[in-house]
């Protein structure tokens, strides 16, 4: 059901991504991810495309957190700014952390070696059904992303939405 | 650090006096890394300032081109430190040269300007997009277009042709630097490809067509052939 990825720069380093719908308690989980009791980066599928947009942010997190360059206090809040196409830290928690209203959140975790202790630690804190990482591109809300990332038309005849987006936060930090 | 490690695992395709490029996994999925390397006979700080600014210059230059639908490589991410860009890699494509080249051998000697106009159209049609969109490629040669193998395609509109290298590009409106960015590409392509001035031509007929700045840069153009691509520097 969830999907994991090893960092080819990192390779102790495996990025795990896990999807649930009818989440009944967004506003507790919000409030333990920010007092800093969850070690997961928790994120609103609307704003996402495809899993792979949650592995560029990682990426670009775990790079940063080595050489000592992260713009936010940690490797979870990183990922939801490297989320966003803008340099505004809190729009980014907005726009890509769950609300309380969120019935959905996909949770992302970081971890060198055996992560499976935290998995099940995080998993079990979120009151909701589990489904597919698969299904994420069905939760995406398309209109609200293309208006968010200034996606024009003519760019998106020459690529996918997913490339648009991808391209968008790699190269937010020169524009 | 962690970089170098694995570009140090990576496959070398190409090395070149600015950058290395390789090809790897990344992701998941099949990348293109150029890495500009340190320069040493350049002074270390100048050659980090260079090195750096010519990365930006280049991502910068790709995000605008894809922002105005010209077909370039997305990136996935970037390292300021050890100044590597990795891009997405063009599957199943060939470099408008190889192409060019393989074409003249396989009908010779005349049907050649037949087969390859669609393409010389299509690159001109890009090429106008490109510059009035006001970014100068700086290095326009026919191993820096790709082409998405997909069948014989005679029609201009079909070919998928995707442009690369940014590393020298800049943004700039005056017809002078498009004009000499058009000389640049037209002595190299008559130098790599002999006898193909009628297919040079068609190109340059399709950029005019296709521009709406066109004419200030032609007239631009015929002046630069005239001197050379660098501006006199007297007066």
């Amino acid at each position: 059901m969830h999907t994991s990825h090893q960092l080819e720069l990192y390779p102790g380093q495996t990025v795990t991504q896990v999807l649930f719908k009818c989440v009944r308690n967004s506003a507790d989980l919000r409030k333990s991810a920010m007092e800093g009791k969850i070690n997961a980066a928790l994120i609103n599928p609307k704003m996402l495309v495809d899993p792979f947009q949650v592995i560029v942010a990682a990426n670009k997190a775990v790079h940063l957190q080595n050489i000592g360059k992260m713009k936010t206090r940690s490797l979870y809040s990183e990922i939801l700014f490297n989320l966003s196409p803008t340099n505004n830290i809190s729009e980014a928690f907005r726009r890509f952390g769950i609300s309380d209203a969120d019935d959905a959140v996909l949770v992302v975790l970081v971890a060198t070696d055996d992560e499976s202790q935290t998995l099940a630690d995080v998993t079990e804190m979120v009151d909701g059904q589990q489904v597919h990482v698969e299904e994420l591109p069905t939760l995406s809300d398309v209109t609200q992303i293309r208006k968010l990332y200034k996606v024009t038309p003519q760019e998106e005849k020459i690529g996918s939405l997913l490339d648009s987006v991808v391209c968008k936060m790699a190269t937010k930090d020169v524009m | 650090m962690a970089v170098s490690n694995f570009l140090s695992k990576g496959s070398l395709l190409k090395q070149g006096a600015e950058a290395r490029v390789y090809r790897d996994i990344f992701l998941g999925k099949s990348t293109i890394i150029k890495e500009r390397f340190p320069k040493k006979y350049r002074h270390p700080l100048l050659d980090e300032k260079l090195t750096h600014r010519r990365t930006v210059q280049e991502v910068r230059s790709i995000q605008r081109c894809r922002k105005a639908g010209i077909p370039t490589p997305v990136v996935y991410f970037v390292d300021y430190t050890s100044h590597c860009i990795f891009l997405e890699d063009i599957a199943d494509s060939v470099t408008v040269r190889d192409h060019i080249v393989s074409t003249q051998h396989q009908s010779h000697p005349s049907p050649t300007l037949e087969h390859l106009a669609p393409l010389a159209v299509k690159v001109g049609q890009i090429l106008a997009q490109m510059h009035d969109e006001d970014v100068v490629h700086g290095d326009l040669t026919t191993s820096n277009m790709l082409l998405r193998r997909n069948g014989d395609v005679e029609d201009a509109s079909e070919l998928s042709l995707v442009l690369i290298d940014f590393g020298l590009s800049y943004i700039s409106g005056l017809p002078e630097d498009k004009g000499v960015d058009l000389y640049v590409l037209e002595k190299a392509f008559l130098s790599t490809h002999p006898n193909t001035e009628a297919l040079f031509q068609k190109l340059l007929e399709s950029y005019t067509a296709s521009s709406k700045k066109s004419s200030a840069v032609i007239k631009k153009l015929d002046e630069v052939r005239l001197r050379g691509r660098k501006r006199s520097m007297v007066g």
